[in-house]
């Protein structure tokens, strides 16, 4: 983002566009491949939206399937399991916006406040390292631990004491699954906080220090504000990506707790959708989501905007 | 070895298709007009398409096959690979062809033209370039060829993604009709093939006439059977056969499980013993009328007993937390009761075993009924799930030389043939250790993952070469209850149902929620009211369509 600012500020006057195009060559000639992947991977499949309304049959095709209107929709709208993983998916978005969001800001500010470079580079890798985990990975460490037959559990049970399976406990799964993206994102998720940290003028604490202005006050005062345009970019983009919230997590979690509490948008698509043949029926959900997503992105860009604040991008 | 594949662990692998469905509808953008037939075949025309039953005599088994129902026979055991394989086939079968073939796999891809490929080339005297493709997404792979109709020369298909594939439709389409070679005597001419038996050659009819050869066929399809660690059972002076009712299963639980030691006595059964209640695999016909597994008494029965299962405690935590990884369990004895595929009980099975634990020894349970006093029933599933096709564009010469092929690739247990499909060649691929083919390294690349028993294979066989005890303790196990084996209705027949129909057949809903019953997670009442659901949406017409165009047209295939 912060590259399309300064590309912002570089062009105040309207110049020629053939001018401009060869003043930015370069730096054109290397968006391509970024954007030639984002044709290929996000628009082209745009295409196959058709199919939400149709009776999709790949072995004729999609020129040749036979088309339904709005009747997947009117079965998607009528299914209670359909809103099922839309109660589960808002309320995880929900959890995780509480729970999960301000971890991140939390330790890029203790990181931050730690002197020695050297402490700092240890701590920072050992949070960066379960990013790098699969999710298979990290629920089976999770299992190993707090499952029924984990470690946990075993201490518990070989001192006689009840045992509390976490793993298979529907009614806490939201927290379960907020807990273990903590654990796996959180230390990734520092990154961006640390750069706007590292952008934030020094001079500022200087002078706020010789002002008189103690730890607290300095945060409150210099470090908050400097990180402001980050959080509520990152807020924003949270807010357009309420209906996603994981996809690998959920399904492999299914069967431990259940249909009902482990189901989400995305999962609800790939089991009554792809996984049995159904898919125009994977599809309407798809794009439901997709449509109900541009909604909330574009109002929670609205907010920041009115907020004064840049949100995607400078109004 | 025995070769029989187990669908389930196919299937759990095949369920990571995530995101592969809005790139599927580009791919197959052009095909042909939307029309549907179901398939099926008439009593009379299924007869005429298949061919007749020669079985082989090149080797005689150490123990014999033991013959059950209809087209029910355990599969022959033996001890020993045989010293030198003869030969049953002479000279090379193709005429210098070129072709290409499809196959799953499920592991590491081999080298293209590697020395494996190039011995089979020169044996088989046809230019045949085997591209595995990736079977867990094998069924997303296929329809993007069919659509484009760009099948190979040679194609499996696996026969429970039939309705993904839509076989019925392809037949006859993009599938050559190999009627004309094979039905009746006509498969004289390739006396391998005439040695599969009849129930897996009519996996591969469709519409009375015959298109698919049977991978892998065999005369005892059971689905799968209720294992038990029988080092430990004995251990504890207890034999399977004490073990008569679902009640008793129970009690064992109660005695095995320790969970201060981390011990617990059951994984899922479920899948191979809820028919033990007397419940239907899917159908069954009561008065002539079609009567669904969902809709009976007997089903409720088998889900209140698993309920109880769940809740007792007898259950390993991971099991119910929905991990897979029920075999590692297993073999460390955290787990000593799990249901499985009969594909479990191999070679490979019992050398992870040992290593685990030297007393490791696998037994099932015989198949006895719930209430104690039943006759018990295993119902039959397909006797071949591995069908391979031919292109319909070839020529007769060109599908006369390939089907000269697969009678080289069907060549029976221990023959010179099958030791060069199955082990590759000696020296290069395997060595005989004390007399036991073990493979080379390169043999472990190049030939040990399933590549050409895809196209054609020969009848399963029991044997495991260096661990007697298996074929011992499976053969008996087969012989023990071969005569339980029955057929449900639409055993082994072929018909295509429409999409929306195959959807209502897959039955989602429910059947997440009979996991979250048998898991304790829902109660046997919450499993009724989605069958309701399912039965008011989706599953009265599901019978209908089933009543209408394969019970009334076709009968239930018995």
């Amino acid at each position: 983002m912060s590259t399309a600012r300064s590309g912002r500020r570089a062009a105040p006057a309207r110049l020629n566009w053939r001018i401009r195009l060869r003043r930015d060559r370069s730096l054109l000639l290397m968006t391509v491949p970024a954007v030639v992947l984002l044709l290929v991977f996000n628009y082209a499949p745009l295409f196959g939206l058709m199919t939400a309304f149709q009776d999709y049959d790949p072995l004729v095709g999609v020129w040749h399937s036979d088309w339904v209107g709005l009747d997947q929709f009117r079965q998607l709208f009528g299914d209670p399991l359909f809103w099922e993983s839309m109660k589960n998916t808002l309320y995880l978005s929900f959890v995780q916006l509480i729970l999960f969001f301000p971890v991140p800001i939390a330790l890029a500010l203790l990181l931050n406040s730690v002197l020695s470079e050297r402490t700092r580079n240890v701590i920072q890798s050992v949070l960066y390292l379960p990013h790098f985990f699969s999710w298979v990975l990290a629920i089976t460490v999770f299992q190993q631990m707090l499952g029924g037959a984990g470690v946990l559990n075993q201490l518990l049970r070989t001192h006689g004491a009840g045992t509390w399976d976490v793993m298979t406990d529907p009614h806490t799964f939201a927290l379960l699954v907020t807990s273990q993206a903590v654990w796996k994102e959180a230390g990734w998720g520092i990154i961006v906080f640390l750069a706007a940290l590292s952008a934030i003028n020094n001079e500022l604490y200087e002078a706020a220090a010789a002002d008189g202005a103690g730890r607290l006050r300095r945060m409150w005062h210099v470090t908050l504000p400097g990180l402001r345009g980050v959080i509520v970019l990152l807020l924003v983009l949270r807010l357009g990506n309420a209906l996603s919230v994981g996809f690998e997590q959920f399904l492999i979690q299914r069967v431990a707790v259940g249909h009902d509490a482990s189901d989400v948008l995305d999962t609800f698509s790939f089991y009554y959708g792809i996984a049995t043949g159904n898919y125009s029926y994977g599809a309407a959900a798809g794009l439901f989501k997709s449509v109900v997503s541009l909604l909330l992105i574009w109002g929670a860009n609205r907010l920041a905007h009115a907020f004064g604040e840049d949100g995607l991008y400078r109004r | 070895m025995t070769t029989e594949l187990n669908r389930r662990r196919l299937l759990t692998a095949g369920a990571s298709i995530a995101g592969a469905v809005t790139m599927a509808p580009l791919l197959s953008a052009c095909g042909g007009g939307a029309h549907q037939k179901t398939g099926a075949n008439t009593a009379s025309g299924l007869k005429a398409a298949l061919p007749a039953y020669l079985p082989s005599t090149a080797l005689k088994p150490d123990i014999p096959s033991v013959a059950g129902g209809p087209d029910a026979a355990t599969d022959p055991g033996f001890a020993s690979y045989p010293a030198s394989p003869v030969a049953t086939v002479s000279g090379p079968p193709g005429r210098g062809g070129s072709y290409t073939a499809v196959t799953p796999l499920w592991g590491t891809v081999p080298q293209p033209g590697n020395s494996f490929y190039q011995a089979m080339d020169n044996a088989l005297g046809v230019n045949l370039t085997i591209k595995p493709a990736d079977g867990n997404n094998y069924n997303t792979i296929v329809p993007t060829m069919t659509a484009a109709r760009k099948l190979p020369d040679w194609v499996n298909l696996p026969a429970w993604w039939n309705p993904n594939f839509n076989t019925g439709e392809l037949a006859g389409t993009q599938l050559a009709d190999l009627t004309p070679h094979l039905s009746g005597d006509n498969i004289k001419k390739y006396p391998n093939l005439a040695a599969l038996p009849t129930g897996a050659w009519q996996a591969g009819v469709w519409g009375d006439k015959l298109y698919g050869i049977p991978c892998f066929a065999t005369g005892f399809p059971a689905p799968g059977a209720i294992f038990h660690r029988r080092d430990v059972l004995e251990s504890r002076g207890i034999t399977a056969d004490q073990v008569k009712s679902a009640e008793d299963l129970m009690n064992l639980g109660r005695e095995l499980t320790d969970a201060k030691r981390g011990v617990w006595a059951f994984e899922d059964v479920w899948t191979y013993f809820f028919t033990s209640f007397g419940a239907p695999r899917k159908w069954k016909v009561d008065g002539g009328k079609l009567v669904h597994l969902f809709e009976t008494q007997e089903f409720l029965e088998a889900l209140d007993w698993h309920y109880r299962l769940a809740t007792s405690g007898y259950m390993h935590p991971d099991a119910l937390a929905g991990d897979t990884n029920s075999s590692t369990r297993f073999y460390a004895g955290k787990s000593l009761i799990t249901g499985d595929g009969t594909g479990a009980w191999t070679l490979a099975d019992y050398q992870s075993g040992i290593a685990a634990d030297p007393k490791y020894r696998r037994g099932a349970f015989n198949s006895f009924a719930a209430d104690g006093r039943s006759k018990p029933v295993l119902y039959m599933g397909a006797p071949s799930s591995m069908i391979s096709y031919l292109n319909a564009s070839l020529k007769p010469d060109q599908i006369e030389e390939l089907l000269a092929v697969a009678n080289y690739l069907a060549a029976p247990y221990g023959s010179a043939e099958y030791t060069l499909v199955n082990f590759g060649v000696e020296g290069t691929h395997y060595n005989r250790v004390n007399g036991v083919p073990t493979f080379t390294d390169e043999g472990k690349k190049d030939v040990q993952v399933t590549t050409y028993n895809f196209l054609a294979s020969s009848p399963a066989v029991i044997s495991n070469p260096g661990g007697d005890v298996v074929t011992k303790d499976y053969s008996a196990w087969q012989a023990a209850n071969v005569r339980t084996l029955a057929k449900p209705p639409f055993w082994a027949m072929n018909y295509s149902m429409p999409q929306e129909l195959a959807a209502a057949e897959a039955a989602q809903a429910v059947n997440d929620t009979i996991i979250d019953c048998y898991h304790g997670k829902k109660k046997v009442s919450d499993v009724q009211a989605a069958v309701s659901t399912w039965k008011s949406g989706q599953g009265d017409r599901l019978k209908r369509w089933m009543t209408e165009n394969v019970l009334d047209k076709y009968g239930t295939g018995q």
